[in-house]
């Protein structure tokens, strides 16, 4: 559409002043959303002296990391004092397997229901796809409680269990929405061929899937790093995510209160969902419009 | 090779009958083409013929082995599809090879019976290559060649070249007709072409509602069409369908309808050489005279004292539409539009009248209530 | 295609390979039946119950609900998420639209502003939270700039507010959401009909009056849906909360969420929690059930 809203009328002044005034405003807007980045990279990099004398946007004299190593690895989350580093690595562990296993799940249930497709497969997709709609507050209680007779209450475990449960929705919606653009006539023509449910889905199917694939993996991985409720409702102590720890770090009242180590912190917790958004942002944005779109 | 038996087989899909009761017995090395509109139910008789669909009731059977509760891949079929449905993810080597190597046929085998498919079919210079690489020929050749290399007792054809265009279309129809002859293979094949249908079929079974109007070969199906559906469906320009009356005019029986020559309207008899007795029980009634556009032709002195049993009359001409070799003259017989095919050469302009013969031998009469051959 | 064939039944062999897709969608199915609709159940009936610090599973009728709605706590909650969440979808929307158009005006180095105006979606509420309390800080934050800029009587202290926390959480929620409205904007926008706007030029129509009379009418679908995914997130919107105001002062920045987390985990009211959470249900499924019928039933006419 680009193309067809040129402008094609003559280039008189005021359509100049026109575009002045979109680029200004564009620009106004950008600072709006990169702001916050800048204050955090800067803050993180300033020693408390130059945060007390100078302002929100004056940047550090030096790059000074100190605050970096402190929120890393000595931080106080609550009494102990083993910075973000731990929670770090909970979260790692808690959102790869999480990740693969709603991946996993929602591809083959995603497969099955369109390609194998038995009387009330649509109403079971219905029923999982409402999944994406709750409010988690109304699964809070029951979950705790489940989760404390399975044996997995404040536990990793326990954490991706959650994650996959309420992430397989979502999983099955991209699946199912990918696979049901793949023509019957492939799987017609390898079932003839002799191959059976499981190897269409290795041999033919899943080659095929690799965009969607990666959109699901952007989606969850995020969704999953940047979870809070889960974390803050069925862990305490140092079995916490990142998330939860930030909070805890930042909100620790012992002390000196060290606004450059909490930035740091920020950054670090925001650096694993920003990287792959770099990096693959145009997976992100799929991911989030067929995810809200249609979800 | 193998004889394909379809006795009584019904499908429905809950409350909706989609096929009612269809019997079908082909011999051995046969060309059957399933001929009808989309929703007429071929694609799903192929489909349980290949065993993607179920069976509600009735029996197929390959060389007198049931095969309804049979799982495809151990029927012996092979299936070209209308989309080709190669594996997008695969090169066409392992397009071709994919049925064999299911059936754990050794590699060495498996590439020798590929290389002997593809160089059969022209493509064993594109092996390597992705189907998303291939032009549409080629990729229809591809889908050949996956049905080829399994050496199947039958193949099965869906509208396998209705994603062509028309000057391919008419290449590979050619194509697939040579690869009947070489191969002897009993083929089924279904399409909604009807020029498909006449050239391929060594039997055409013509499928409306789930009921096979008729099963015949292509000549018979042409000639003799069991009704007006089969009749109307096959052949272009359509068969001409004459409301008539039956009348006996000095001891022969003949048919009775209005045209306008001359500038006047008046009835013209068109004398039957049918002895049949039923006959006699339709003389009075109006019924439908089924005629051929290629059987009304312009008047010609030398024919007519042939041995045919052909009628003239004069009628005035409507509207000329030269197609090159013939010229389609449309002018009007019991107050219906007919097309005469009339050679070029001996066309007369519109409003004028012109002398027409039409063969009687190659006439259809049609019951106009039930709309069945009489 | 259908393999639910009754009449191919033969041995367990076949039975099973007839059955194996229902095999295969089994334990996804069961672990969402379980897991979503038991839990709702679950919870529903735990609203019903006088549940203090543990669960007790007598049936004592609607008590809970009355009591909810007496709380002022609870009342301060709803009412806040009214004021937050009209604020923050009627902002966040209004940006993502006027952003989108812009940006749809042939810009050079619009991959890069996409990239800048998308990126808060990215992060965790708590970082967004983290940061901006940090900006909106009066000590340390705007106020401090401004007033380093020369304007000494200068004073934004919103976050620390009762009466305006509630806007700081709107500034912020909107910094992370109207990228995504942006977003799905522009993607539509793109899916205009070029032929139309050209037949509207040629007839005389100008740039603004083309945008108003014709392309924003046929966005309109996209403004529901941004309508539904933002209220969905302000409904759940709960980590903000936490990180950037922590509910207060005292709680007056409190959302429902915040309210059944803190009757839940902290003062051992479950069945008040349990009783705000169904309430939550109630209020996302009577925005989200009108769509999705009103979605269906397009699909099926379309």
């Amino acid at each position: 559409m680009a193309d067809s809203i040129a402008f094609t009328s003559d280039r008189t002044l005021w359509h100049r002043i026109g575009r002045i005034g979109i680029y200004t405003l564009l620009a106004v807007f950008a600072f709006y959303y990169i702001m916050p980045l800048i204050v955090i990279v800067s803050t993180s990099m300033k020693d408390l002296d130059e945060i007390r004398t100078g302002h929100l946007l004056s940047l550090p004299a030096q790059i000074n990391l100190d605050a970096w190593t402190f929120a890393w690895s000595e931080a106080c989350i609550g009494v102990t004092c083993t910075g973000l580093k731990p929670y770090f690595w909970n979260s790692l562990a808690m959102a790869v397997p999480a990740v693969l296993i709603s991946i996993m799940l929602g591809a083959i249930t995603g497969y099955a229901l369109t390609k194998f497709r038995f009387r009330g497969a649509n109403v079971i997709f219905a029923m999982i796809l409402f999944g994406c709609f709750i409010p988690f507050q109304v699964i809070l209680l029951p979950m705790a409680t489940s989760l404390g007779y399975l044996g997995v209450a404040n536990t990793i475990p326990g954490l991706v269990l959650v994650h996959v449960v309420y992430g397989l929705p979502f999983t099955t919606l991209f699946f199912r929405n990918y696979y049901v653009n793949i023509p019957d006539d492939l799987v017609k023509a390898a079932t003839i061929d002799g191959a059976g449910f499981f190897t269409i889905f290795w041999k033919i199917m899943l080659p095929l899937s690799l965009p969607i694939i990666v959109v699901t993996i952007i989606w969850q991985f995020t969704q999953i790093w940047n979870d809070f409720l889960f974390g803050a409702s069925f862990t305490s102590g140092g079995n916490q995510p990142v998330t939860v720890a930030l909070n805890n770090l930042v909100n620790t009242t012992t002390g000196v209160k060290r606004y450059n180590v909490d930035m740091a912190a920020a950054l670090m917790t925001a650096a694993p969902t920003l990287l792959v958004y770099i990096f693959a942002g145009r997976y992100f944005v799929r991911g989030l419009t067929a995810g809200a779109v249609k979800g | 090779m193998a004889s394909l038996n379809i006795r009584n087989v019904k499908k429905a899909f809950g409350p909706m009958e989609v096929l009612k009761g269809i019997d079908l017995d082909l011999d051995d090395g046969e060309f059957l083409v399933l001929l009808g509109p989309s929703g007429c139910g071929k694609s799903t008789l192929l489909n349980m013929i290949a065993g993607l669909d179920s069976i509600t009731s009735g029996e197929i059977t390959i060389d007198e082995r049931v095969l309804n509760n049979v799982h495809p891949k151990d029927r012996d079929i092979a299936m070209v599809f209308q989309s080709y449905a190669l594996y997008p993810n695969m090169t066409v080597g392992r397009n071709i090879g994919f049925g064999l190597e299911m059936r754990k046929v050794a590699k060495a085998e498996r590439d020798q019976k590929v290389q002997d498919a593809a160089r059969m079919l022209q493509i064993d210079h594109l092996l390597d290559r992705k189907p998303a690489q291939l032009s549409g020929g080629q990729r229809q050749r591809v889908a050949m060649g996956r049905a080829l290399v399994r050496d199947p007792k039958i193949f099965l054809f869906d509208e396998p070249l209705s994603n062509l265009d028309a000057k391919l279309r008419v290449e590979m129809r050619t194509e697939i007709k040579k690869l009947h002859q070489r191969l002897g293979t009993t083929m089924v094949y279904v399409t909604h072409d009807q020029i498909e249908a006449m050239t391929l079929a060594s039997r055409i079974a013509i499928m409306k509602d789930g009921i096979v109007q008729q099963f015949a070969p292509p000549q018979e199906v042409y000639e003799k069409p069991a009704n007006m559906y089969v009749a109307g469906f096959v052949g272009a320009p359509a068969m001409n369908f004459i409301p008539a009356t039956l009348v006996a005019e000095n001891g022969k029986l003949g048919v009775s309808m209005q045209r306008t020559a001359k500038g006047n309207r008046s009835d013209v008899f068109l004398a039957l050489n049918d002895e049949r007795k039923e006959l006699a029980d339709w003389v009075g009634r109006e019924l439908v005279l089924g005629i051929r556009p290629e059987s009304v032709t312009h008047k010609s002195e030398a024919e007519l004292n042939g041995t045919r049993n052909l009628q003239h009359f004069d009628c005035q001409v409507d509207v000329l539409e030269p197609t090159g070799a013939d010229t389609l003259t449309y002018i009007e017989l019991g107050g219906r539009e007919v097309i005469a095919r009339v050679n070029p050469h001996n066309t007369s302009n519109p409003g004028e009248t012109m002398d027409f013969m039409v063969d009687m031998d190659k006439a259809s009469l049609f019951d106009p209530k039930t709309e069945q051959r009489i | 295609m259908d393999t639910n064939n009754q009449n191919a039944v033969k041995g367990v062999g076949d039975w099973f390979r007839w059955h194996l897709s229902k095999f295969v969608v089994a334990p996804s199915f069961l672990m969402i039946l379980f897991f979503v609709y038991g839990f709702i159940l679950w919870t529903g009936y735990m609203s019903f119950t006088k549940s203090k610090m543990l669960p007790i599973y007598n049936f004592e009728g609607i008590l809970q609900y009355v009591k909810l709605w007496k709380q002022p706590t609870w009342l301060a909650s709803f009412e806040n998420l009214f004021v937050f969440g009209s604020l923050f979808i009627a902002v966040a929307i209004a940006f993502g639209c006027i952003l989108a158009i812009f940006l749809d005006q042939k810009i050079r180095g619009e991959g890069a502003l996409r990239t800048i105006y998308l990126y808060p979606m990215a992060i965790s509420f708590i970082v967004t939270g983290t940061a901006w309390k940090w900006i909106l800080n009066p000590g340390s934050g705007i106020e401090k700039l401004v007033q380093s800029f020369g304007f000494e009587n200068f004073e934004f202290d919103w976050l620390v507010d009762p009466d305006y926390a509630v806007y700081t959480l709107v500034i912020a929620a909107v910094w992370q959401a109207s990228g995504f409205v942006m977003a799905l904007f522009l993607a539509a926008l793109r899916g205009v009909d070029g032929e139309i706007i050209k037949a509207a030029q040629l007839d005389g129509a100008s740039i603004s009056r083309i945008y108003m009379v014709i392309i924003l009418p046929t966005l309109r679908p996209v403004f529901l849906s941004s309508f539904v995914i933002l209220t969905h997130m302000a409904i759940k919107s709960f980590d903000l909360v936490v990180a950037l105001t922590g509910g207060g002062p005292g709680n007056a920045s409190w959302l429902p969420a915040n309210f059944m987390f803190e009757m839940t985990f902290r003062r051992n009211q479950i069945g008040q929690g349990a009783a705000s959470a169904m309430i939550m249900l109630a209020t996302v499924l009577a925005i989200i059930v009108p769509y999705l019928y009103s979605e269906l039933r397009e699909k099926k006419h379309g």
